[in-house]
């Protein structure tokens, strides 16, 4: 029977220090269907009241022992602050998560954009830290509380024409590089507001930069620098999550200087493991539709299995948990992270 | 009549300027190509198309990732852009028209782009809707265009469950109408259950079908010729 608190547990892993098992939890979003029913909330209304925000982040723990409380939910926080407008599909009775509708950046003249002094003030910023207060005091003695910013290279996706910037990062890097250094600026200025909010740790999200997209080469020469500035400047314990492809690149993502990093079911996970030894911390790297959603509680316990016998040091869905997650899903990854020995590092 | 040296010259041009994202060197042998009397469906299709499945192969063997496929692209519509008008319609027993977008709550259309790109070679009519399409509008263009096909597109699994109710839709009004869906989350399994009658799962896999769908197009064509030629 264990004796420490998720919260503890998740904050030795990051320091390192022996831990009694692998904790499961994620650096993104996590609210379910079941939760939001539950609750009585619409999956909209969650992104714009901190109160409901917060509660929807702390329901993950509360329902299924899920060991971390995460918000927001959406990947428009930075974009919208600078000044892109976004849609949260309040009409919808599904499930859409929000999106940009209209762009900072409209052309490669635009480029040179100016980050406003009071960034922390914009947007929904304030909502957020407000959010990540009543999480705190709701769940934060007993779990970790966390929160997430998008990488340089992605954020530059939501604030102008992906298709535009993923040429111009080949055509003309110099141009893309000063982007993604004055992005990182703005980035640091969100992160060092949610770390004041007292959380534990900070996920940054540079899924833009997947390998499925970009060659190891681009983010060796383009977007690692910019990664560096981010990580080097948050003063918490730190993840750095890229999904798709990302075996060439795992050595990069070490490099950043991110206390640990997370990959999702596209990595190979006991290749990362031998490629970056013992001591690096890799999060991972569940399925999260057709395994955690799809798949039965069987096919659940069997990915578990798979991710610790990998190698992994926590056990992560490889993306947001989709809310459509079956609870007896949800149940038996916790079950079989409790019961699989082959886990236990102690 | 051209002469096949010089035939063979252009449509290494047409390919090479694909292969290499040169906008300007496809623009060139491309009126290349109409001066010397080139039939354009052929330096389309055994130019450009050609550059497009090589640019495919490197892209399978990771020397090529998304951005230069994208260029290759805009390669490409440089010469197409001068060729297809001086092309005759593709006589393939429909009418050759297609709906295309990516679905409400997505706004990634790479993956989308390509598969509109190869239809634009077909010599199609393209109604591309854009992205973050909201469900009705595919219905609704599908019965406005009466078109052929309807592709959807989403990058998201969450979005795409919306594919379904356009297909039930869709094929509720107009039972005639084919759909093709494609996008990371997709798989042939959720194809077949929704009813859809095809299916592409990433960019990658939507140019190499896009391109399968394109060769059998051309022989078709060539077929058709063989056989006014021998009647």
């Amino acid at each position: 029977m264990s004796t420490i608190s998720p919260k503890e547990r998740v904050l030795n892993l990051f320091q390192k220090k022996e831990v009694d098992r692998i904790p499961c939890f994620s650096g993104m979003g996590n609210v379910t269907e079941y939760a939001l029913k539950k609750m009585g909330h619409r999956f909209a209304d969650i992104h714009l009241d901190a109160k409901k925000m917060a509660e929807a982040s702390a329901s993950t723990y509360e329902l299924f022992g899920f060991e971390c409380a995460v918000l927001p939910f959406d990947l428009c926080i930075e974009a919208e602050a600078l000044g892109c407008e976004i849609n949260v599909y309040a009409h919808s009775e599904g499930i859409l998560y929000p999106t940009i509708k209209k762009k900072l950046i409209n052309s490669e003249q635009e480029m040179e954009i100016t980050i406003p002094d009071d960034l922390k003030k914009k947007g929904r910023i304030p909502l957020l830290v407000e959010a990540i207060k009543i999480a705190k005091n709701r769940v934060g003695n007993e779990v970790a509380i966390g929160s997430y910013v998008l990488g340089p290279f992605t954020l530059a996706g939501q604030v102008m024409d992906l298709n535009e910037l993923l040429k111009l990062s080949f055509k003309k890097p110099d141009k893309v590089s000063l982007l993604l250094d004055l992005l990182a600026d703005a980035i640091i200025m969100v992160a060092e507001e949610l770390i004041d909010a007292g959380l534990d740790y900070l996920t940054v999200r540079e899924m833009g930069a997947t390998s499925d997209v970009l060659s190891p080469r681009v983010f060796k020469n383009l977007i690692q620098k910019p990664l560096i500035k981010v990580i080097s400047r948050i003063t918490i314990p730190s993840v750095l999550h890229i999904c798709g492809k990302t075996n060439q690149i795992v050595q990069f993502m070490i490099e950043t200087g991110a206390t640990a990093i997370s990959v999702d079911q596209k990595n190979d996970l006991a290749e990362s493991r031998k490629t970056l030894g013992k001591d690096a911390l890799i999060f991972g790297n569940l399925d999260p539709y057709n395994i955690l959603v799809q798949g039965t509680t069987e096919k659940v316990r069997e990915a578990v299995r798979k991710c610790i016998d990998d190698g992994a040091s926590a056990i992560w869905p490889g993306c947001d948990i989709w809310p459509t997650i079956p609870p007896e899903n949800f149940h038996a990854m916790m079950e079989e992270i409790k019961n699989y020995k082959g886990g236990d590092r102690s | 009549m051209i002469d096949e040296e010089k035939k063979k010259e252009i449509l290494e041009k047409l390919k090479r300027a694909v292969i290499n994202y040169d906008e300007d060197g496809a623009r060139d042998a491309a009126k290349e190509a109409l001066e010397a009397g080139l039939d354009p469906a052929e330096a389309i299709f055994n130019g450009l198309v050609s550059g497009m499945e090589e640019v495919g192969r490197l892209f399978e063997r990771q020397e090529y990732f998304v951005p230069e496929l994208l260029m290759c692209a805009d390669a490409l519509y440089a010469g197409l852009d001068i060729l297809k008008p001086h092309m005759k319609k593709l006589d393939l027993g429909i009418k050759g028209t297609v709906v295309i977008g990516t679905v409400e709550g997505d706004v990634h259309d790479i993956g989308k782009n390509i598969v509109k790109m190869m239809f634009d070679v077909a010599g199609f009519t393209v109604y591309d809707l854009g992205r973050d399409v909201p469900l009705d509008r595919f219905v609704e263009e599908q019965l406005r265009t009466d078109a052929d096909l309807v592709c959807l597109s989403a990058m998201m699994t969450t979005t795409m469950v919306g594919m379904k109710k356009v297909i039930d839709e869709i094929k509720k009004r107009n039972p005639k109408a084919k759909i093709m869906i494609g996008g990371a989350p997709v798989s042939h399994d959720i194809a077949e259950k929704w009813g859809a009658d095809g299916y592409a799962k990433d960019a990658s896999n939507a140019l190499k079908e896009a391109i399968n769908m394109i060769s059998a197009l051309k022989k078709l064509k060539e077929d058709a010729e063989a056989k006014a030629v021998s009647e």
